[in-house]
C-alpha cells in the first residue's frame, strides 16, 4: 500500500460512473470533487454537452466554497475515428486537475487521493493537468487513442 | 491479522490527537505538530560533545553554536550519503527536536511532587512500579526518509519510535513522494537539492520507482567546499573565514583591504575542537550562498558560448558583481567567481580544484544532468514524458539564485522532444520544508488513520511491517 490520504469514495460516484458507462455517449463527463470536510470524493457535476470546450471550461471554473480556484477529478468519454479507417472507438479517460495557485493543503489532498479514485473506477489512461493547455482536445485524444486517432 | 491490510478501526487515539511530524535531514532536523504550516522546531542535526568534571557532556540544538567550550567537538549521526550511521545519537538528536519545543518535559510522579502528601503506609503499591512515561506516549508519529533508505534503517527507525518513544501509531513516508504530492502531482520527477546530497526521485502513481532513484554528494556542503577553494585562490589576497566567536572588535575597511580586527585567542587547553570552528564557518558560507552565489542561468554551460556567439564567461563578467562582508570586516565584490562555485553541479570540468578538500573532484556521473539521465534510464520509456512534464524542485540549496532557470535550460537541451516543465514553490518555507509540510497535511487528515501502523500491529508483526505498509 502506497502513501495515501485515506479519503474514501462515495458510493454514489461509482453508481453514477456505471450509468455513465452504459449511457452510450449521452453522458459525456463526470466531474468529482473532495468534500469540504476532506473525507469523501463526491460528484460535482454530470455533463451531457457534446462540446469538449464546455467540459474544459467547467474544469477551469471550478471553485471551492469560498470562491477560490480549486482542483477536481474528471472522467471524459473520448470518441474518435481510427486513422486507418477502421471505424469509431470510444474510451474513458481519467483527468486530475490541480491548477497552479491552489493552496498546498488541497494540492496534497488531491494528489494523495488520486490513485484511490482512479483504481476504484478501474481506468488505465489518465492525464494530469495543472494548466489549461494540458487538457487541449488533441492531448486528450492522443492519450485516449494511444496515438491511433 | 494480515499485515498488508489496514486496521479497520482507528486503533490509535482518534482524530483529536495531534500527530507529530519529524523530518530529519543531514543539516537540520524539522519537527512539529501535524496540521501546522511550518515546523515549530528547527534544530541543527549536528550535536556537540565535550568533557567537564571528567564526564562526557552532550550539547543539542542551537546551543551547539553558542559557547566555544574547551574541547567541544561537533558530530553528525547521519552519514554523508544521508543514511543514519550512529543510531544511538540519531535517536537523541531526534528526541531533542520534539521534546525541546513540542512535547516538553513529562510531569513527575504526583506522589513525589509535594502536592499530594499521603502517609507512606497509604501509598498504593502498584503505583510505585509504574514505569517512566515515554516521550511520545500520546502522539502518533509520521517520519520522513530518503528514497534510498535501506530496509535495515527503516526497521531500526520504527523500532526506536515504538519501543524507545512509545508512540501509539507510526508511519514512514518517502520525502520524494511528499514533495510530489505537495505540488499536486501523483507522478513527478523530484529533484531535491539538500546539504549532503542531491537526489532524483521518480514518483509514479504515488509510488517511488526505486530503480530510478539517483543521488550524489554535490549538495550544499559540496558547494561550501567550492567556495572555500575559491577563497584560497582569491585575489588581491586569499580569504580566511574567521567566525564571530574569534573576533572581539573590528573596524570598517575599504573593499579588498586587509581586515582591521582584534581577535580573541584561546590557549590550546581552552580551545574548542577544529570541528567547532568549521561548523561556525559554515554559517558564514551559508550567508555567502544566500547573498552572493548565483547559478549561471544558461543557455549552455558557463564555459561555452551563448546563442549570440559571445562566451558566457564574458557575459557573466559584465554583469554587476555582488559585495560581501566577512565577520572580520574584510569585504570585496564578487564578479564571475560567484557563478563558478556552483557550475560544477552541471559541468564536472568546471570544478575549482582543491587538493585539501574533503570532497574529491566530482565525476561527470555525479552532476545533475547525468543523474537525471541515469534516473530516467531506470524507468519505463512510456513514463518518461510524464515525468519530464512534471519536474518538482525542492530542498534548501535549490534556492540558489538562478537554479531553476538553469535546470530548465539543461533539461530542454537534453530532452528536446517531450515538453519539459519545472515547478518549484516560490515560497521559501515550502522549498526548505517541502516534505515536512506534506507530512503535516497528511498526518492531520482524519482519514489518514487507515495508514498508521499501530503499536498492536507492530507488536504482532515486528519491525518488518514497515516494509509492507510504507511502500
Amino acid at each position: 500500500m502506497s502513501l495515501a490520504s485515506g479519503v474514501t469514495i462515495d458510493d454514489n460516484c461509482l453508481t453514477e460512473f456505471n450509468n455513465f458507462r452504459l449511457s452510450h455517449g449521452k453522458t459525456k463527463y463526470i466531474i468529482f470533487k473532495i468534500s469540504d470536510d476532506k473525507k469523501t470524493v463526491v460528484i460535482d457535476k454530470v455533463g451531457h454537452d457534446q462540446d469538449y470546450e464546455v467540459f474544459r471550461t467547467d474544469l477551469e471554473n471550478a471553485k471551492d466554497s469560498t470562491g477560490k480556484i480549486a482542483p477536481r477529478y474528471a472522467v471524459y468519454d473520448v470518441e474518435y475515428e481510427l486513422a486507418a479507417g477502421e471505424g469509431k472507438r470510444s474510451k474513458i479517460i481519467f483527468i486530475s486537475w490541480v491548477p497552479e495557485g491552489v493552496p498546498t493543503l488541497w494540492s496534497m489532498i488531491y494528489a494523495s487521493t488520486r490513485e484511490n479514485l482512479k483504481n476504484a473506477l478501474n481506468l488505465s489512461s489518465s492525464i494530469h493537468a495543472d494548466d489549461k493547455s494540458d487538457i487541449e482536445w488533441k492531448t486528450v485524444l492522443k492519450e485516449a487513442s494511444g496515438g491511433k486517432a | 491479522m494480515n499485515p498488508s491490510n489496514p486496521p479497520q478501526t482507528a486503533e490509535y487515539g482518534g482524530d483529536e490527537v495531534s500527530a507529530i511530524v519529524l523530518d530529519p535531514g543531514y543539516s537540520t532536523t524539522r519537527a512539529g505538530f501535524a496540521g501546522e504550516d511550518a515546523p515549530k522546531s528547527l534544530i541543527p542535526s549536528y550535536y556537540g560533545k565535550y568533557n567537564a568534571d571528567g564526564q562526557e557532556k552532550l550539547v543539542f540544538g542551537d546551543d551547539v553554536f553558542v559557547t566555544p567550550r574547551p574541547g567541544l567537538s561537533i558530530h553528525n549521526p547521519i552519514g554523508k550519503d544521508g543514511i543514519v550511521e550512529d543510531w544511538d545519537m540519531a535517536e537523541k538528536v531526534w528526541e531533542y527536536s520534539f521534546t525541546s519545543r513540542l512535547t516538553g518535559a513529562k510531569p513527575g510522579n504526583p506522589f513525589h511532587n509535594g502536592l499530594n502528601d499521603i502517609p507512606s503506609e497509604e501509598l498504593p503499591t502498584e503505583m510505585e512500579v509504574e514505569s517512566e512515561e515515554k516521550p511520545l506516549a500520546d502522539s502518533p508519529l509520521l517520519m520522513t526518509e530518503p528514497g534510498w533508505n535501506p530496509a535495515k534503517a527503516r526497521e531500526k527507525t520504527i523500532e526506536i519510535a515504538m519501543e524507545k518513544w512509545g508512540t501509539p501509531a507510526f508511519y514512514l513516508a518517502r520525502n520524494g513522494v511528499l514533495a510530489a504530492f505537495a505540488s499536486g502531482k501523483a507522478s513527478a520527477l523530484v529533484i531535491d537539492i539538500g546539504a549532503s546530497n542531491i537526489s532524483i526521485t521518480p514518483v509514479h502513481d504515488g509510488m517511488i520507482l526505486k530503480r530510478g532513484v539517483q543521488h550524489s554528494p554535490l549538495g550544499g556542503d559540496y558547494i561550501s567546499s567550492q567556495i572555500r577553494a575559491l577563497f584560497k585562490k582569491n585575489s588581491p589576497q586569499p580569504i580566511t573565514i574567521t567566525p564571530h566567536y574569534l573576533i572581539s572588535s573590528k573596524t570598517a575597511v575599504e573593499a579588498g583591504q586587509e581586515p582591521q580586527a582584534k581577535y580573541k585567542t584561546f590557549p590550546a587547553d581552552k580551545a574548542p575542537d577544529a570541528s567547532y570552528r568549521a561548523l561556525l564557518e559554515e554559517r558564514t558560507l551559508s550567508e555567502f550562498k544566500e547573498c552572493v552565489v548565483q547559478v549561471w542561468p544558461g543557455p549552455n554551460k558557463l564555459s561555452a558560448a551563448g546563442p549570440n556567439g559571445v562566451p558566457n564567461e564574458e557575459s557573466a563578467r559584465s554583469s554587476p558583481g555582488r559585495p560581501f562582508e566577512f565577520p572580520d570586516g574584510y569585504n570585496q565584490m564578487f564578479g564571475v567567481d560567484r557563478f563558478r562555485v556552483v557550475e560544477s553541479l552541471f559541468d564536472a570540468k568546471a570544478a575549482i580544484p582543491d587538493p585539501e578538500s574533503i570532497f574529491p573532484a566530482p565525476t561527470p556521473a555525479q552532476t545533475l544532468p547525468e543523474l537525471i539521465k541515469a534516473s530516467l534510464g531506470g524507468v519505463d520509456v512510456d513514463i518518461r514524458p510524464h515525468l519530464l512534464g512534471n519536474v518538482v524542485v525542492t530542498g534548501a540549496s535549490s534556492l540558489l539564485y538562478g537554479f531553476t532557470d538553469r535546470l530548465s535550460q539543461e533539461l530542454m537541451a537534453q530532452f528536446p522532444g517531450p515538453r519539459v516543465r519545472v515547478s518549484a514553490p516560490g515560497n521559501t518555507a515550502e522549498r526548505r520544508f517541502g516534505s515536512w509540510i506534506g507530512g503535516s497535511i497528511l498526518a492531520s487528515l482524519g482519514t489518514f488513520h487507515q495508514m498508521w501502523i499501530s503499536k498492536k500491529e507492530y507488536d504482532e508483526h515486528g519491525a518488518n511491517i514497515v516494509e509492507k505498509r510504507c511502500k
